[in-house]
């Protein structure tokens, strides 16, 4: 049940990739057995909806490991076809979506929406960073020298 | 970006935390509840807590709350501990303080576990970048340190109280001092530290005291038997004991307390106990206890040597028990020969006893087969009377392996000649026996009296088995003369079909070759043949020399037999004879066509030309034996040199084909030809020692000889002797720098 009160009806299998859900449900539990109500407060319904996709999709393929340092900053060369088109949503859904798999504790989501962020830094000048995020420059002029000083060694590399 | 209002520290943890998860958490510890059915907090409840711990650990600093929550979850676990746990537990004694802790850390578990669930978002992040010990495990140590290490002492003594009494076969509650080892296990931390240091070795302690004492009543009261009894239920339980309630880790650690109380320090009374130890059980073949003795005393270091030590002893002195009734035998005037089976059989049948005691009561060991064999070498060396154990063995396969001997299957010949065989490889002297074998098989083989070729194959291939084919070499030499004999004689024959010039006259002539080496020495004897069989042995020896140029043949009479026809009145016989005694009935042939003479000793001596102990035996057959072919004058049982003999035109008998028996001509065997084997072996074995170690002393040497030489065991002085023989030979010379030392002269 979502923040709005929302229900979705998820199989037991699915459900136990969020380690959080997994502790509500007892243990010798299978899909027989009679659902259950598990309220998620902190997800919205949309939200939660899209996280049940992943799960869903993940329990019948599931997603390759991802390599660190990404090789590319193309998602779609970084994890399957599925998975890259998964995440090429707007920057709000994503970053609620790590949110909530942060909080419901679910690693391959995490991992694959915290990549996706990554991929959009990398290759990128703070400038381009700063716009694609909407970050205002609160750095003054100094302040920006000693950090670039400080962060010479990986320019150079 | 979604930002829900910031909750404060104070407002999380007092309004949500503690009021709706811990209070209600310890309420439900302290009352009671329902662990099957009921869940302790519904979903609902739970995301709850969940989401205040998470919502106040992800905002930003300063209000992220991580660090207060992670101590403020110690706290509440230390508090719960010390303020209702301990209490709870302090005046509490033996069973009482068992079941409470039991409770209570059944309890501490259940609230673990919850308080983990609680605050599971620490675990993520907080504790891993801070390097904390998991809220699991923090929980553990606040239990170890505040409970735990203060009850201990009394938990360990109550439950080693409990395992003695359930020894005393007191009726205890297992589930209780499983569920304590349980703690113990669990208080070590992934490792079994605690259980050892804290439990265990107290444990093992009062095991040591428990059966230290209990043997010592054991052994007061049972006899051998019922202690072992008592001892192997005891193992058992113990064994049982670290399977029902203990960490298997201890099963090898108690059992060796419990063996080393039980039986290693027991062993000797035990073994040696008056009317029921180790040799009273051999002797009233007690099996089931002898293989018990086996069983436990095989757990103990060290533990087998004594009581194989006994068990040899045993055999020992059942042994010599058999020789000792022999001796006595002969002393009360039984005749002495070398046929003594009854003995033979004896010595058999205790070998067969005691080998299956040791494979079927002592799992073959090899220290007991060892005991078996070194008792019976001692006593099957032990020679009584007049003929060696090595003859009596050899003289019982005669008998065996005899046509017209004892009637056996195939499958008891087999038996006794295996059995024997064992026997004999207890033998010192294994080339006497060889010797005397060899003598009396070739004395079957030419006698036509052994019974099959295959058992006495199958008894050379025994013998090869045990010593190698040097050992038996002679023996098979023998049988093959027999086989290739065969062959020769019908290639014989057929060239004297063929070959008109060689003719055998009117006689059946067959020659068995034997070759010198392989055969015992026989005594030559040179005596004058009737011309047709001279005749006969020039035509053969031709034969012989165009097949084989350099081989000397030499003709051994003594050994032959021959088939002659007598005409009596009307009636004629065949007279089955050795060939001396052919020769000397030929010798009373009448000479043209006159009556048969009668003959003087003299003159037969002079025709025939036989030593005189050979003739007066061979006219002893003829003369005086049952079939009485020849008559004496005087008549009597004794040849003498001054009788007279004729052929006895009177002789009668039912049979047409007879026998006529002689009493044998040579020694059954020629010890003085053992004798001499042995100083060639003695002496090859010293020349191939010094080749190659060129300087020796003479200890050195003679233990090395002596471990060379594996057929006999020769007396130290006949080395010695053999030492200064070969130093006079120049193969030796004493050192002149070294006393007693030896140098090899190439």
């Amino acid at each position: 049940m979502s923040q709005e009160g929302d229900q979705f009806e998820v199989e037991v299998k699915v459900a136990k990739m969020s380690e959080l859900v997994k502790t509500m449900i007892p243990e010798e539990a299978d899909e027989e057995e009679e659902a259950q109500e598990i309220p998620l407060p902190n997800v919205k319904s949309h939200v939660l909806a899209k996280v049940i996709e992943f799960c869903r999709r993940y329990a019948e393929e599931p997603m390759s490991e991802i390599e660190k340092p990404l090789k590319s900053a193309n998602m779609h060369e970084v994890v399957q076809e599925w998975y890259a088109n998964y995440v090429d949503v707007d920057q709000e859904l994503l970053f609620e979506l790590i949110l909530a798999a942060n909080y419901m504790d679910i690693k391959p989501l995490l991992d694959l929406t915290c990549a996706t962020v990554a991929s959009m830094i990398k290759g990128k000048t703070p400038e381009e960073i700063r716009k694609t995020f909407n970050i205002v420059n609160d750095f003054t002029p100094e302040e920006e020298a000693q950090v670039r000083e400080e962060n010479k060694w990986c320019e150079e590399a | 970006m979604l930002s829900p209002k910031i909750i404060a520290l104070e407002e999380g943890w007092n309004n949500e935390i503690k009021a709706k998860a811990i209070d209600v958490l310890e309420e439900m510890l302290n009352n009671g509840f329902d662990q099957k059915s009921q869940r302790l907090f519904a979903p609902k409840e739970y995301v709850q807590t969940y989401t205040t711990c998470y919502n106040m650990c992800t905002q930003r600093s300063p209000y992220n709350w991580s660090e207060q929550l992670y101590q403020r979850h110690g706290e509440t676990i230390c508090d719960y501990l010390t303020k209702t746990v301990l209490p709870a537990l302090r005046h509490q004694h033996n069973d009482f303080l068992l079941t409470e802790l039991t409770k209570r850390w059944a309890n501490h578990k259940i609230m673990n576990k919850w308080m983990r669930l609680f605050f599971m978002y620490l675990d993520r992040y907080y504790v891993k970048h801070h390097s904390l010990p998991t809220l699991d495990v923090a929980g553990l140590k606040h239990f170890k340190t505040l409970v735990y290490n203060e009850v201990k002492k009394d938990v360990v003594n109550a439950m080693i109280g409990l395992i003695d009494a359930e020894r005393d076969e007191k009726l205890i509650d297992r589930g209780l001092v499983k569920n304590c080892v349980e703690l113990l296990e669990a208080m070590g931390m992934g490792s079994l530290d605690a259980y050892v240091t804290d439990f265990e070795d107290q444990l093992l302690g009062s095991t040591k005291e428990y059966y230290a004492r209990k043997s010592q009543e054991w052994v007061e009261t049972d006899d051998t038997p019922t202690y072992l009894a008592k001892a192997e239920v005891a193992l058992d339980a113990e064994k049982a004991r670290v399977a029902h309630y203990l960490n298997s880790a201890s099963e090898p650690k108690l059992l060796r307390v419990c063996e080393h109380e039980i039986l290693e320090l027991r062993e000797t009374v035990l073994l040696e106990k008056e009317g029921s130890g180790c040799r009273a059980l051999l002797a009233n073949d007690k099996a089931a206890d002898l293989s018990r003795m086996y069983r436990l005393f095989s757990r103990v270091p060290n533990g087998l040597p004594p009581m194989a030590a006994l068990v040899r002893a045993h055999i020992e002195a059942m042994g010599n028990e058999v020789i000792n009734r022999r001796e006595a035998r002969l002393e009360a005037g039984e005749k002495d020969s070398n046929q003594d089976p009854a003995f033979v059989k004896e010595l058999l049948a205790l070998h067969d006893k005691y080998m299956a005691v040791v494979s079927a009561q002592f799992a073959g060991n090899a220290l007991f087969q060892k005991a078996l064999k070194e008792a019976f070498v001692e006593f099957t060396n032990r020679d009584v009377g007049k003929f060696t154990n090595a003859e009596l063995m050899s003289s019982f396969c005669d008998r065996i392996l005899k046509s017209g001997g004892e009637k056996l299957s195939d499958e008891d010949v087999e038996s006794y000649l295996e059995k024997t065989v064992q026997l004999f490889s207890y033998l010192t002297d294994k080339d006497l026996f060889a010797e005397i074998y060899r003598n009396q098989l070739a004395k079957r083989l030419l006698n036509q009296r052994s019974a099959s070729d295959d058992a006495e194959r199958l008894m050379i291939g025994k013998l090869k088995l045990r010593c190698g084919s040097q050992f038996t070499g002679k023996m098979e030499g023998m049988l093959n003369d027999l086989a290739i004999g065969v062959d020769h004689q019908s290639d014989f024959d057929q060239t004297v079909k063929e070959d008109k010039s060689k003719s055998l006259g009117k006689l059946d002539f067959a020659v068995q070759v034997l070759t010198t080496g392989y055969w015992p020495s026989f005594a030559a004897i040179d005596a004058h043949l009737p011309p047709e069989i001279v005749q006969c042995t020039r035509v053969f020896k031709d034969y012989y020399d165009t097949k084989n140029s350099k081989r000397r043949l030499t003709w051994m009479f003594s050994l032959g037999n021959a088939s002659v026809k007598g005409a009596f009145g009307k009636k004629s016989y065949d007279f089955q004879v050795s060939t001396l005694q052919a020769i000397a009935l030929l010798a009373f042939n009448a000479d043209g066509d006159g009556a048969a003479p009668s003959l003087a000793y003299d003159a037969v001596r002079e025709r025939i030309n036989l030593p005189d102990e050979h003739l007066k035996r061979v006219l002893h057959s003829l003369a005086c034996g049952k079939y009485k072919v020849i008559t004496k004058t005087p008549a009597g049982n004794t040849i003498k040199n001054t009788d007279a003999f004729k052929v006895n035109a009177d002789f009668k008998c039912q049979m047409r084909k007879i026998r006529v028996p002689m009493a044998n001509l040579d020694e059954s065997h020629n010890p003085k030809r053992v004798e001499e084997d042995r100083t060639v072996a003695i002496e090859a074995a010293i020349v191939r020692i010094m080749k190659a170690r060129k300087t020796l002393s003479h200890q050195q040497l003679l233990a090395e000889v002596l471990s060379q030489l594996a057929f006999f065991r020769p007396n130290p002085k006949v080395i010695k002797r053999r030492i200064e023989a070969l130093i006079d030979r120049e193969y030796l010379e004493r050192d002149p720098d070294v006393a007693n030392s030896y140098r090899y002269l190439a």
